[in-house]
């Protein structure tokens, strides 16, 4: 079984804290650096209002905008991510939170609507969508019956809900969204000290949006505790994944020249080091980096609401001997886990935090992920395709148990009958095997054109060291004419899949499962050359005509030359006679025309 | 006659164009005949036609007085001749038949050209100041529908339009207008002199220049012009000009009154003959037809080069924005990689030391060599390994393994991968460097340029693609089998893709293999069965490479381009070639079939130019490419490039190859017909079979001539020749549906065997080729029926269906692939010629001598004997040519081979077959 890492513990044992806490206001900023000179920091902002109080309209650290939609729209849990990027797991390790506070590539929008049944949960669906596109400046009101889709069992509510609620689980995504500063705005206003004081001061669109990756998530759930007070909690929190040589560049002179030569690094021991050959020589020592040199501020005190409360606020998670310079009169607490420090800020008291270069000697040990999964479309050609999704178990000893769910748009149209599995064992050799070995249950949606997308849920295992390859064929729809977006050779977004792992089986029993999504897919769709369809049309149907027209004349007429036609004609007795008719006709008519 | 009565005429009747043709008067014809005269003049170079002869206002003076009658005669450009021909013709025409011959060379070498020619100089040079030329047939055109139009309003003088009328002389102004409008360079105001002058002409001002005549006849008698002219339009003719109809079929020759102004009978005669000749119509028309369709299609491909058939090359996706960004990529770079180059250059040379040792220097001839790649030690790989992983990149290998012709190649491909910083794993750009170039040469500096490169984009942040450095053993083998995989389409001996990123959007191939500086850059485009990157990716590369970085561009080995036309048209039939074979000529060539564009930049010559500057253009172009925002789709991919930014796209040349396969096509629905409705020889088969053919063809002549003298009465031909003629289809459908299928044999055995026993394999099949059509033809003979009658149109049918297949697939190929199409149509031609000799027309001495005079000469132009041919002009050996074809069937996926096999071969065989017949 596979040690939950020390990070997600450490993430969990606040969340736990912070949830029992009632009415309340609790932030925090969690720093690691990680390998490849990364640096992980995740900001999280908790408050609580009770229930009554939500109720009544009365909101204090609940932001009202938010409180007023989510009422209007009879949402009782409501989850909504911004991600960018992708979490690099093999050189960064599990992600954040497990997962639980990330989205897929761009926008992912999931509640639970209180409605009397599947329709009315739609439409309030769409209220809620429209309004947070509004609220967020995001495209959400894209999100339309074929974006829509009810998971089975991918997603659990995590707040309580009383039993008498008729809860509808609907689920959106928009792979193509670009999430940018304008999304963080709103995001922050929505914080009791909106980015002015406590950590979220250190929120800066131009370094944030210049990470690696970076995901935002808003959560909002009801929580009643066993004597029945009942909370609703709105947790915000912003990872981000920095590059420290990129952040660390001054912002007027962002461009990565070449280092000046005086400056390379070279490995002086090659016999052909001289001053215009250099070998460049991997630098083993952690970079220096700050608190100001990465965020391009320091934190400017704490938020006043977070007052009284006992646990550090910026937590930083590197070895106890590792040198940290912190501002005067902050207070550090190391926890005894050996990795983990914590300062608590002075309110209206500015906060940096310095880290020297030095020799690394020890690093914060990184769990192995339990899951790797990898989304790729294969195959050519503008009618066929193929999916192909490879699980890896790197655990020697255990399987992993998980539910694999994917939404599909409906102009990809997959053929399920031709899912099918392949294993590879640590021994390399490929085994074809009958899917339903790994597929333990199936749930299949087809889709309808124009209106809904397939959803595919699939409870999968693994076995342990071993690496399941799932493909399926599918087949390309040709969209009408003004169904094409103006950018059609881009290709058109595929959302990622999400997958959910059971807590029992790789979440190391914890209750909280891991979720993990793959990446989006690019899908080139057959496109019409929109620049010339007239050209195109009007010359290849006159091409067309002309020598259908021309060849099919040549082949079933007979051509004869005109004494041989006159002499045909004269020779039968019925042409004689309509000969004759002709004639006559034509006097009758010549008469006619004359005396006009 | 057994035919039911005649379908209603045909809305275009072919034969009354040729009636209008054959009876345009005298004048009419010389005007365009000196038209045309011009045109053609125009495309040599030595001396500027328009220069000498157009109305330039500021040149003219007394001694340039005859501009002002040479400018009608001259055209820039093919269409404004052909259009102005067009639209001259059947006014000239009226205008000659109504006024006679002499009055209208009176006039239009006079006054109708002078005058409006006076108009606009005067309104040109001395009220506008300005000094614009004009040329053109254009301005009689306009004169004589201001004329027409004049007299159409004494008649009919208003058009009504709603509410409105509008006098009918208006009508030319608007004609000019639209002209104007539409037609880029057209005088307005040499239109409206030319119109002017024409009202003036129709209303009758101008009489007075109109010759006397009393003088006319007077000429006309004395010089007995009518009797010695063909077509000329005599003064006493004149007036029936406007009312003449052509005869029509119904009319027949009987209404011999209208028809007089023909002139005399004789000529009438002999148009009837040409009318009522099948033999000529059937067996004559489609042989000058189907010339005339090759010639055409010949020349067509030779006009191409000129500037107004070829164009500049531009950039059509704005996305792109080549140049407009600084390339950094300089100082501490090189330095990087310098040290890069010499950590490998050590590897290596231990590699090879050890190698040395171990191998003993055998005895390799060079072809082996040639094919086998040298496979890189475990070092080497591990090196570069090992500098992208400290860069920063994903790195995973993947091993191949291809076997063809006996011949193994193996490798291992190494790749990186830059995630982009933000990117989410949908696009892709692929930066290639082949340890081997395309030329098979050690690409030391190409490699270390690419490390290099590697970890200068990582430190970059504005890349919105993945990067994919890929480092395959060798240009042939390892692209492709790194390509397949990345669409999970590899084969079984070739290890799927550990590591893959999104949808690759473009692919540049880095060749450096000299140490020295360069000059210029040598841009390979073609890929695999002739396929092409888009064109913008190529101007993109040129338009970087030289704007920005100030490095010439070369392409298709064409060192020094003068921009003439023997280098044009050098540089197009190169890409041509090869296109035509379609091979791969470089790393680049394998991404074509999966719909990426690529291309492979080849430092060329001793410049001043470094590898840093290599790297720049190679920066700029992938930052070019990062901002793609769609998939490269607005340019061309179907085009032949005749300079660095000239180019000539697939509706220009497509006529060319299309012109050589529709020779094919109309010989064969001739062949049909014939089969059908005409008999060549039935005439001749009621005579005595000794008739000889000059003989035979006097009859034919004579009772066609008899049919038309006396012309309504039954026609001299035997009631049975033209009764419908049952096609014995069987025969000849499976005998060229057999061939076609044969040909899967060659193909199999010439892909298949192993490469030492392919020269044996080419000789074999010549010996074959020479036997088989000969062992056909006597097989085939024994069991074709017994009469003569069916002999031939057995034979004719084979021909049918055989040219019928070849014109099909070879006008589908040349939309696909233009230049092998161009070059397989080309080698047939002669099948289009080569017929049964008919015994009845030939002795059979005479006949077998023709007969296997023909069948050498077919012989020669028989796929393996060109092959040989080719090789030998090339110097390349035969072995090479088909291990390297071999292996672009097995690897590639090169489809040349069916062509040549299944198409190419079986017309071929058919061909000689027919001539085979003869000797039998």
């Amino acid at each position: 079984m596979t040690v939950l890492s020390l990070l997600s513990l450490l993430f969990l044992a606040a969340f736990s804290s912070l949830a029992s806490a009632n009415s309340d206001y609790h932030e925090s900023l969690v720093l690691q650096p990680l390998p490849q000179s990364a640096l992980l920091a995740s900001f999280n902002f908790q408050s609580n209002d009770s229930q009554t109080s939500f109720n009544e309209r009365h909101f204090r650290y609940f932001p009202r905008a938010l409180g007023q939609i989510l009422r209007h729209a009879n949402t009782k849990e409501l989850h909504l991510r911004f991600t960018t990027g992708r979490w690099d797991a093999e050189s960064w390790g599990p992600r954040p939170w497990n997962g639980t506070k990330e989205g897929g590539t761009g926008v992912e929008l999931w509640a639970w609507i209180d409605a009397v049944d599947d329709e009315s949960a739609f439409a309030k669906w769409i209220t809620l969508a429209q309004s947070l596109s509004g609220l967020f400046c995001a495209s959400l009101n894209f999100i339309d019956s074929t974006r829509t889709t009810r998971p089975v069992a991918s997603f659990e509510p995590t707040g309580t809900h009383a039993a008498s609620d008729n809860l509808h689980l609907l689920h959106g995504t928009l792979p193509g969204e670009v999430v940018c500063t304008e999304n963080l705005t709103p995001f922050l206003k929505l914080l009791p000290c909106k980015g002015k004081a406590g950590v979220a001061s250190l929120l800066d669109g131009h370094k944030l949006f210049d990470a690696s990756w970076q995901s935002m998530s808003v959560d909002v759930r009801p929580i009643c505790t066993q004597t029945g007070e009942c909370v609703v909690q709105i947790d915000q929190s912003v990872d981000i994944v920095l590059d420290i040589d990129r952040s660390k560049r001054p912002r007027d002179n962002p461009i990565p020249r070449p280092v000046p030569n005086e400056q390379l690094v070279c490995d002086t021991s090659k016999p052909y080091h001289s001053d215009d050959t250099c070998y460049p020589l991997e630098s083993t020592s952690e970079k220096s980096w700050g608190l100001s040199e990465i965020f391009g501020r320091s934190i400017s005190g704490s938020c006043p609401l977070t007052e009284g409360s006992t646990d550090g606020t910026v937590c930083l998670r590197v070895p106890h001997e590792r040198e940290v310079r912190a501002t005067e009169g902050a207070v550090e607490v190391k926890k005894p886990d050996g990795y983990t420090r914590c300062f608590t800020l002075e309110s209206s008291t500015p906060f940096d935090l310095n880290i020297p270069e030095q020799e690394a000697t020890t690093q914060v040990p990184l769990d192995e992920p339990v899951l790797r999964a990898e989304r790729t479309i294969v195959g050519h050609g503008q009618e066929r395709g193929g999916m192909r999704i490879i699980f890896d178990n790197p655990s020697d000893t255990h399987p992993v148990d998980f539910i694999y769910f994917e939404t599909l748009p409906w102009f990809l149209r997959p053929y399920v009958h031709t899912l099918q599995a392949t294993i590879t064992g640590r021994d390399g050799l490929r085994r074809q095997v009958p899917a339903s070995q790994f597929i333990k249950e199936t749930f299949y949606r087809p889709a309808i054109d124009r209106e809904r997308g397939t959803q595919l849920e699939l409870a999968l295992s693994v076995p342990a060291a071993s690496t399941v390859t799932l493909t399926y064929d599918f087949e390309k729809a040709i969209l009408r004419y003004t169904e094409y977006p103006p950018d059609a050779n881009r290709g058109f977004n595929v959302a990622p899949a999400v997958i959910k792992l059971s807590p029992a089986g790789g979440g190391g029993g914890a209750s909280h499962p891991i979720y993990i999504r793959t990446t989006s897919l690019l899908l080139p769709l057959p496109t019409p050359d929109f620049s010339m369809p007239y050209n195109v049309i009007i010359l290849t149907s006159t091409v067309i005509a002309l020598a259908f027209g021309s060849i099919f004349n040549l082949l079933v007429r007979r051509f004869v030359t005109a004494e041989e036609a006159s002499a045909m004609r004269a020779q039968t007795l019925k042409s004689r006679l309509g000969g004759k008719l002709v004639a006559l006709r034509d006097r009758v008519k010549g008469k006619t025309a004359k005396t006009e | 006659m057994a035919t039911p009565a005649a379908l209603p005429p045909l809305p275009f009747n072919p034969s009354r164009v040729r009636s209008y043709v054959l009876r345009l008067p005298l004048f009419t014809r010389l005007v365009l005949l000196a038209i045309i005269v011009f045109w053609l003049l125009e495309l040599q170079t030595v001396w500027s036609v328009k220069q000498w002869g157009s109305l330039i206002p500021e040149e003219i003076n007394i001694g340039t007085m005859y501009r002002l009658n040479t400018y009608p005669f001259i055209h820039f450009g093919f269409f404004h001749a052909f259009l102005n021909l067009l639209a001259l013709t059947p006014l000239l025409e009226r205008f000659e038949a109504e006024h006679g011959t002499l009055t209208a060379v009176a006039l239009f070498f006079g006054p109708l050209s002078t005058f409006p020619a006076g108009a606009y100089i005067l309104i040109e040079r001395f009220v506008l100041h300005r000094n614009t030329e004009v040329f053109g047939a254009s301005v009689w055109v306009f004169l004589l529908l201001g004329s027409e139009a004049i007299r159409t309003f004494k008649s009919n003088p208003y058009f009504s339009l709603g509410p409105y009328k509008i006098p009918t002389w208006t009508s030319p102004l608007f004609a000019c207008g639209l002209v104007s409008i539409f037609v880029q360079n057209a005088s307005l105001l040499g239109h409206l002199c030319a119109i002017f002058v024409g009202y003036l002409f129709g209303l009758g001002y101008l009489k007075v220049f109109v010759p006397p005549e009393k003088v006319l006849r007077w000429i006309e008698g004395k010089l007995n012009l009518l009797g010695r002219l063909p077509h000329y339009v005599s003064v006493d003719q004149k007036t029936f000009g406007r009312y003449g109809v052509l005869p029509t079929t119904t009319a027949g020759g009987e209404r011999a009154t209208p028809m007089s102004y023909l002139g005399s009978s004789q000529r009438l005669a002999a148009i009837r003959k040409l009318r009522s000749n099948p033999h000529f119509l059937f067996v004559h028309l489609p042989h000058i037809l189907s010339f005339l369709c090759i010639v055409a299609g010949v020349v067509w491909l030779l006009l191409l080069p000129l500037n107004d058939y070829s164009r500049q090359t531009y950039i059509s996706e704005n996305a792109l924005l080549p140049g407009q960004v600084h390339a950094y990529f300089s100082g501490s770079e090189q330095h990087i990689f310098r040290g890069y180059k010499k950590e490998l250059e050590a590897i290596l040379e231990r590699q090879t030391l050890s190698e040395q040792d171990s191998r003993n220097d055998e005895f390799t001839p060079a072809y082996v060599h040639f094919l086998c790649p040298i496979t890189l030690s475990a070092p080497v790989s591990d090196k570069v390994q090992s500098i992208l992983r400290a860069a920063g990149l994903k790195v995973a290998t993947q091993k191949y393994e291809y076997t063809s012709s006996g011949i193994t190649h193996q490798g291992q491909n190494v790749y990186a991968i830059i995630q982009a910083p933000r990117g989410d794993a949908t696009e892709a750009i692929v930066l290639v460097a082949a340890w081997r170039t395309a030329d098979d040469e050690l690409n030391l500096n190409g490699v270390s340029l690419a490390l290099t490169l590697a970890g200068y984009f990582k430190r970059w942040s504005l890349w919105s693609k993945d990067i994919i450095f890929v480092l395959p053993p060798d240009s042939k083998s390892g692209t492709q089998a790194w390509i397949d995989a990345y669409h999970d389409m590899q084969p079984a001996f070739v290890q799927p893709l550990p590591l893959k990123s999104g949808a690759l959007q473009g692919g540049l191939v880095i060749e450096y293999p000299f140490d020295h500086r360069f000059e210029s850059l040598h841009i390979l485009y073609d890929g695999v069965n002739g396929q092409l990157p888009n064109l913008d990716l190529f101007n993109t590369a040129v338009s970087i490479a030289g704007g920005q970085m100030g490095i010439g561009s070369n392409l298709q080995e064409m060192w020094d381009h003068n921009d003439s036309y023997e280098m044009r048209l050098q540089t197009i039939l190169r890409g041509m070639v090869k296109q035509g074979f379609g091979y791969a000529t470089g790393a680049h060539s394998s991404f074509m079939p999966y719909h990426i564009d690529a291309i492979t930049l080849q430092p060329k010559g001793d410049g001043w130019q470094d590898e840093m500057a290599l790297g720049r253009t190679i920066e700029g172009l992938c930052r070019s490419l990062n901002n793609l925002l769609e998939h490269l789709h607005q340019s061309f991919f179907f085009y032949l490039l005749m300079q660095t930014n000239r180019f000539v796209s697939i509706g220009t040349y497509l006529p060319s190859a299309m012109l050589i396969a529709g020779n094919f096509t109309i010989m064969a629905i001739a062949l049909w017909l014939r089969t059908g409705y005409y008999f060549g020889s039935e005439q001749a088969a009621v005579k005595p079979p000794a008739a000889s053919a000059g003989e035979t063809n006097k009859q034919v002549a004579v009772s066609t001539e008899k049919s038309g003298a006396n012309t309504a009465q039954q026609p001299a031909v035997k009631t049975d020749s033209n009764s419908i003629i049952e096609r014995q289809l069987a025969l000849p459908l499976t005998l060229v549906v057999g061939l076609h299928l044969l040909g899967l044999i060659p193909l199999y055995i010439f892909n298949n065997i192993h490469h030492q026993y392919y020269p044996t394999a080419t000789y074999a099949s010549i010996a074959i080729n020479a036997i088989l059509p000969i062992a056909l033809a006597a097989s085939l003979t024994r069991g074709l029926t017994t009469t003569l009658r069916e002999q031939s149109q057995q034979s004719l049918l084979i021909k049918s269906f055989s040219l019928l297949v070849l014109g099909l697939f070879l006008s589908t190929l040349a939309t696909l692939n233009f230049s092998l199409s161009f070059m397989i149509g080309l080698l047939c031609t002669p099948l289009s010629f080569v017929n049964r000799i008919d015994p009845r027309t030939a002795s059979r001495p005479l006949r077998a001598v023709l007969a296997v005079a023909g069948l050498v000469l077919l012989n020669v132009l028989s796929p393996p004997i060109v092959l040989l041919v080719a090789c030998r002009y090339v110097g390349v050996d035969v072995e090479t040519v088909l291990t390297q074809a071999a292996f672009g069937w097995d690897v590639w996926g090169m489809w040349t081979q069916v062509v040549v096999w299944c198409v190419w071969w079986p017309a071929w065989v058919t061909g000689c077959a027919l001539l085979g017949f003869s000797l039998f």
